[in-house]
């Protein structure tokens, strides 16, 4: 007898089929999206019954087929391997075509048409509540002296007959609505029925007390001068905010920047981008995601919490700067209690106050306090240097350790230094001060002094290692 | 101990595979580990595939050949 054919091959046809047809039916359903991310299942959907069937054959007796999954099967893995890693990568936003600017040229079918639409206007209270809904394009919103809200602007639309282009303008009117205090503008994007690509760009001016949510799919923000909340989310979107008087919310799924200035409420941002620019926040500022830039913190006036890909950390208050770049991280006075954590970085600190916990995976790290009193340190790292640079006059009780490497110490008689295998050991106090505990586990420890001029001059630091090992 | 134990070992090995490829794809899907540093568990699967197969194969079973390819023999 004849062994019938398997059952899996019709079932996952069955559910790729259902897939599609999810997509036909739904238009919100993103099924470049979804295969994007599920594909691996597939194959192990099919493995898993594959398997099943391959069991409930040996169990019932019935005749096993030579191979579980035969070689035209294998040929169709294949297959849906390089699709499924095709997708993926096409969803990716960091790659290297993209990366490139060739995103445009892929897109580039069809002609761009132009339309302009009439400029839209609704009278106001004097903080209306500003929504836009989600749509394609940059949004330029600027508040001012104005009693009421006007929308103005244009649309792109990407089309190979001007027919097309002109009918796809007529379904996507820009619309404003009011709902009490809140004005809804909605760009109707939704609407088009062919996939024609659409870009609506908006100019909006409004009372400069107004609140601002939108919701983006692709395209810039650009807000300056509104004195109410911001709250914006974006498939893609580089966002620019100037002068905020209320907190500042924003989400994103790929951004290139996200520059924040002078903002008097609290920051808060989520989700994946590039590079993060802040600058004379007044509120607490909370960064929580992964942004793969450099991330750049200055004049911070409350708590700040970062939890960035493999790093994290918070500091009281930023009067100087933070930069974290990818692989290093430098603050230049800083307000503690500091926590950092990080995996294979470099880590400067000069000019901080209070106490200073620091765990670092991989990379060398360089301090100076600077001020004195000196604060409480715990700093560890599993493989880099250490290098702490005291004012001449610090207070402190020191423990240092390094597993592997050696100790160098300004200090003198008052730490007392023993060599352990092929490691160190540095311990004493100077004066009655506070703990600062300092473990490597391979790297060099250098305990030096500061000279007066350091403190100021940090420039001047450069040359100091040198001298000392001169001497 | 049979051929029937051995064939069930031999069927089964393709969707193991395809269970173990599936799981390396998913897991550099969702950003854990990169595909670089995980292939060679496929390799490890198929040993140990193969290293049951011999021992559930009993002394002396001379396995079937594989099908000849559909367009004859080669040369």
């Amino acid at each position: 007898m004849r062994a019938r054919g398997s059952l899996t091959g019709p079932l996952i046809l069955i559910l790729i089929g259902a897939v599609f047809l999810i997509h036909a039916l739904s238009p919100n359903f993103q099924i470049a999206d979804f295969i994007a991310r599920y594909w691996p299942y597939i194959l192990i959907a099919w493995g898993a019954l594959q398997l099943v069937e391959v069991c409930f054959r040996f169990v019932m007796n019935r005749p096993l087929p030579v191979n579980g999954v035969s070689g035209g099967a294998w040929v169709l893995v294949i297959f849906i391997c390089l699709a499924g890693l095709v997708t993926s990568e096409f969803r990716r936003p960091d790659t290297w075509w993209r990366l490139a600017g060739l995103e445009r040229g892929v897109q580039a079918f069809g002609e761009e048409h132009e339309f302009s639409f009439d400029s839209l206007q609704r009278p106001t209270g004097k903080s209306p509540h500003l929504v836009i809904e989600s749509f394609r394009g940059n949004a330029k919103i600027t508040g001012g002296d104005e009693q009421g809200v006007t929308v103005s602007g244009h649309k792109v639309i990407r089309a190979f007959e001007e027919n097309d282009a002109a009918r796809t303008n007529a379904q996507t009117p820009v619309e404003l609505l009011t709902q009490g205090n809140t004005i809804i503008v909605r760009c109707h994007q939704d609407r088009t029925y062919t996939r024609t690509s659409i870009n609506t760009d908006l100019e909006i001016s409004l009372p400069k007390g107004a609140s601002l949510e939108a919701t983006g799919a692709a395209g810039d923000f650009d807000v300056s001068a509104l004195a109410g909340d911001v709250d914006i989310s974006s498939e893609n979107a580089g966002v620019r905010l100037q002068n905020v008087g209320g907190s500042v919310k924003i989400n994103t799924r790929r951004s290139d920047l996200i520059r924040c200035t002078e903002v008097n409420g609290a920051v808060d941002l989520r989700g994946h981008g590039t590079d993060i620019e802040l600058t004379k926040i007044n509120g607490q500022v909370t960064v929580n995601g992964s942004y793969t830039g450099s991330i750049s913190l200055r004049s911070l006036k409350k708590p700040i919490k970062v939890e960035n890909l493999r790093t994290e950390f918070d500091v009281q208050q930023v009067p100087g700067e933070i930069r974290l770049e990818r692989g290093s991280i430098t603050m230049q006075n800083v307000v503690g209690p500091t926590h950092l954590t990080t995996r294979a970085t470099d880590v400067t600190i000069e000019n901080f106050t209070s106490s200073l916990d620091l765990n670092v995976d991989r990379g060398d790290i360089e301090l100076r306090p600077g001020r004195l009193p000196v604060g409480k340190m715990a700093i560890r790292t599993k493989s880099g240097n250490i290098e702490l640079a005291l004012p001449q006059a610090a207070a402190f009780a020191m423990t240092a350790s390094t597993e592997h490497g050696d100790i160098s110490n300004e200090f003198g008689d008052a730490l007392k230094e023993v060599s352990e295998g092929r490691g160190a050991r540095l311990e004493g106090s100077v004066g009655a001060g506070p703990d600062l505990n300092l473990i490597t586990q391979r790297g060099r420890i250098t305990v030096r002094k500061t000279s007066g001029s350091e403190t100021v001059a940090t420039v001047a630091n450069a040359d100091k290692p040198v001298q000392a090992s001169l001497r | 101990m049979d051929n029937r134990l051995a064939l069930f070992v031999q069927a089964a090995r393709g969707p193991i595979l395809l269970i173990t490829l599936g799981f390396l794809f998913a897991i550099l899907q969702a950003g854990i580990v990169s595909f670089a540093r995980t292939w060679p568990l496929i390799l490890i699967v198929i040993g140990l595939t193969k290293l049951i197969e011999r021992a559930v194969t009993p002394q002396g079973f001379v396995q079937l050949p594989p099908p000849p390819p559909p367009g004859g023999p080669l040369r």
